[in-house]
């Protein structure tokens, strides 16, 4: 029987620092042939949706789901982007180029690619949200002409803990950047304030889709005020992060008040599923 | 089959090498225990405190090991001993019905089933528990070897088969007095029970509502109720260091939504924040997430929650007020629904309103 915990290797091939709490993590998995593309049913990573998370473990440090950050473009590795935050993560940040992890999934469903195609996009970061997020920006970003116009709305603390920065320039090509700081620095000359505060300054475009990604804090306040700029709910995705230990819908952990798990029928939902759900959001 | 038969069977089982773990009775409470000499063996025919959860889902489980060849890629067959669980009672095989299609692509779970024989029996209703009685025909949803039927003070059992392998082994001990059950699935053709398909609505309508609001300042959260509950599996997985030999293990340990780090993320947010929180949580997996998702009551009914709440917390009780529960706002579309499918007439007979 096939053994839904057992944990495929991975090998480190870059580390990228972000700032000193932050790194991205380029990840390889060891045995190339399983990595196939397309519909090969026997590869153990399938190309990844946008949007999807994937169980990482260091043995002795335990397991933990982190988004995948880097679109399924070349699909034979990808990248996660990780904060020190706790054991597992302090381990990741003593690991070196060509040191070996662990992992398993993907898992999760990603965002709803087919139902963005043409359409006008709104997307919402605060903080390391835009991990999640970036993938989705990456395949904007080479096919401009599949979708609308595309707006993002991004948050930091400080500038030093903006992500991906030398990125910026090339995402802006296609894609309208718009950031805030909660404390600006002498050399900012962007908006300050919270997310939500660019709203107030910044028009959103019309019939688009908005995408949520964020601390659990930012959600109530940013779905009001896009709603009273005439958002409408159906149009509104988040995606949402809870603790999980098992990935495949078992173990309770993620699970909503609606009976939905996080890790099986999201991590990505549409707002009126979780109407439903109080304390979801 | 009379007692000494039994006895007479427990020393053949344990010829074959199986271990048994069967009810025995110590200092006044009703514990399971390991068998190992058939002339001390007697049927107890109350339920044991503790369910025989544990020999199916071990309370803790090595999924993977550092330390030899045998955990590596998961595990290993020659670990797992054949186990016969001798008299276990209908609430648990409920519960072993509803596990086996939770644990359905679980090899772990899957390879202890696979060496267990189940013997099971009809038990004396205890004061707390509850459910539909025991009635012959529902011994073909579960899915068990042998059932011993002992009701009241017959001397005589009548035994029933459930399995080739039950078969199999009362022809090789040379009893053949017994009737075959065909298994007809975990789900009844009628799917949920009428009761069952309303307390769900009920438990989905009463959220918010006072019977949680109440619940959570009685519960302690001591998570008593999750350890004795058969049906209760949320479980964490986290690595284990052995400092002696050097060896790491990954391990699947039982967990329990009262504890208030269940639900926390990194940085500290919780999203089960408050005792009330988690009881709903608790009661909406019972009667309304596992309802929905495999057909099945997520309770048996066997009462062991209301035994050892500290709080005195009774499930029966509970559940008498969520199914008088009514909204302040009733919604329109709820009120047609009723009408619709929850007036027809009951075809077991339920005892929840009538407490034995």
């Amino acid at each position: 029987m096939r053994n839904q915990y057992k944990t495929y290797p991975l090998i480190i091939t870059n580390i990228e620092s972000q700032n000193a709490l932050v790194k991205v993590f380029t990840l390889m998995p060891e045995d190339r042939k399983n990595i196939k593309c397309a519909t090969d049913e026997k590869k153990i990573i399938k190309c990844w949706v946008p949007g999807q998370f994937i169980s990482i473990s260091i043995p002795g440090f335990g397991e933990a789901p982190f988004a995948i950050c880097s679109s399924p473009n070349p699909c034979n590795e990808f990248q996660i982007c990780v904060q020190k935050k706790g054991g597992l993560t302090s381990k990741f940040f003593s690991m070196s180029v060509g040191d070996e992890i662990d992992f398993r999934g993907p898992y999760g469903n990603g965002f709803p690619i087919s139902k963005l195609s043409k359409r006008n996009l709104l997307l919402i970061a605060g903080g390391l949200g835009l991990a999640p997020l970036r993938p989705l920006i990456q395949i904007i970003a080479n096919h401009a002409a599949e979708f609308g116009k595309v707006q993002l709305f991004g948050g930091s603390r400080e500038e030093k803990m903006m992500l991906f920065k030398n990125e910026y320039g090339a995402w802006r090509k296609n894609i309208e950047l718009n950031l805030t700081l909660d404390i600006p620095n002498e050399n900012w000359n962007g908006s300050t304030g919270l997310v939500t505060a660019l709203f107030d300054k910044i028009p959103i475009s019309k019939n688009a889709i908005a995408i949520i990604c964020g601390p659990p804090v930012m959600f109530p306040a940013v779905i009001k005020k896009i709603k009273k700029k005439g958002m409408a709910e159906k149009n509104i995705y988040l995606l949402l992060e809870r603790r999980m230990h098992c990935g495949v819908g078992i173990c309770q952990h993620c699970v909503l008040v609606n009976g939905k798990y996080v890790c099986k029928d999201g991590p990505v939902f549409n707002y009126a599923e979780l109407k439903d759900s109080p304390g979801a959001i | 089959m009379t007692n000494s038969d039994l006895k007479l069977f427990v020393e053949f089982l344990l010829n074959k090498n199986y271990t048994i773990h069967s009810p025995v009775r110590k200092n006044g409470k009703i514990v399971i225990r390991e068998i190992t000499d058939s002339r001390k063996f007697s049927l107890i025919k109350e339920r044991p405190l503790y369910s025989f959860k544990n020999f199916l889902l071990p309370d803790k489980k090595t999924l993977f090991s550092t330390t030899s060849d045998e955990n590596k890629n998961g595990n290993d067959q020659k670990l797992i001993r054949k186990q016969v669980l001798f008299g276990i009672t209908v609430f648990d095989l409920r519960a072993v019905s509803l596990l086996s299609q939770i644990f359905e692509k679980d090899p772990y779970f899957q390879d202890i089933i696979s060496m267990t024989l189940f013997i099971g029996q009809s038990p004396i209703p205890e004061e707390n528990s509850f459910y539909e009685k025991y009635e012959e025909n529902i011994l073909e949803h579960f899915k068990f070897d042998i059932f011993i039927e002992s009701r009241g003070d017959q001397k005589d059992f009548r035994i029933f088969t459930g399995s080739k392998h039950g078969q199999k082994m009362l022809n090789e001990f040379g009893y053949d007095d017994f009737e075959h059950i065909e298994y007809a699935g975990a789900v009844p053709e009628e799917g949920l029970s009428d009761f069952h398909k309303k307390l769900k609505e009920k438990t989905k309508l009463s959220y918010g509502s006072k019977i949680w609001k109440d619940l959570g300042k009685k519960c302690l959260g001591c998570d008593k109720c999750t350890i004795v509950c058969p049906t209760c599996f949320c479980f964490k997985i986290y690595d284990e260091n052995n400092i002696f030999n050097d060896s790491i293990a990954r391990v699947r340990q039982w967990d329990s939504c009262f504890n208030s780090e269940f639900s926390e993320i990194a940085g500290g947010t919780k999203f089960l924040k408050t005792m009330e929180d988690r009881i709903y949580n608790w009661y909406s997996h019972k009667f309304v997430r596992i309802p929905d998702e495999y057909n099945l009551p997520g309770c048996v009914g066997c009462g062991r929650c209301a035994d050892v709440c500290p709080a005195g917390i009774n499930i029966k009780d509970e559940i008498f007020k969520i199914m008088k529960f009514k909204a302040k706002k009733p919604i329109a579309k709820m009120s047609k629904f009723k009408s619709k499918t929850l007036k027809k007439p009951r075809t077991k007979k339920l005892i929840y309103e009538k407490p034995i």
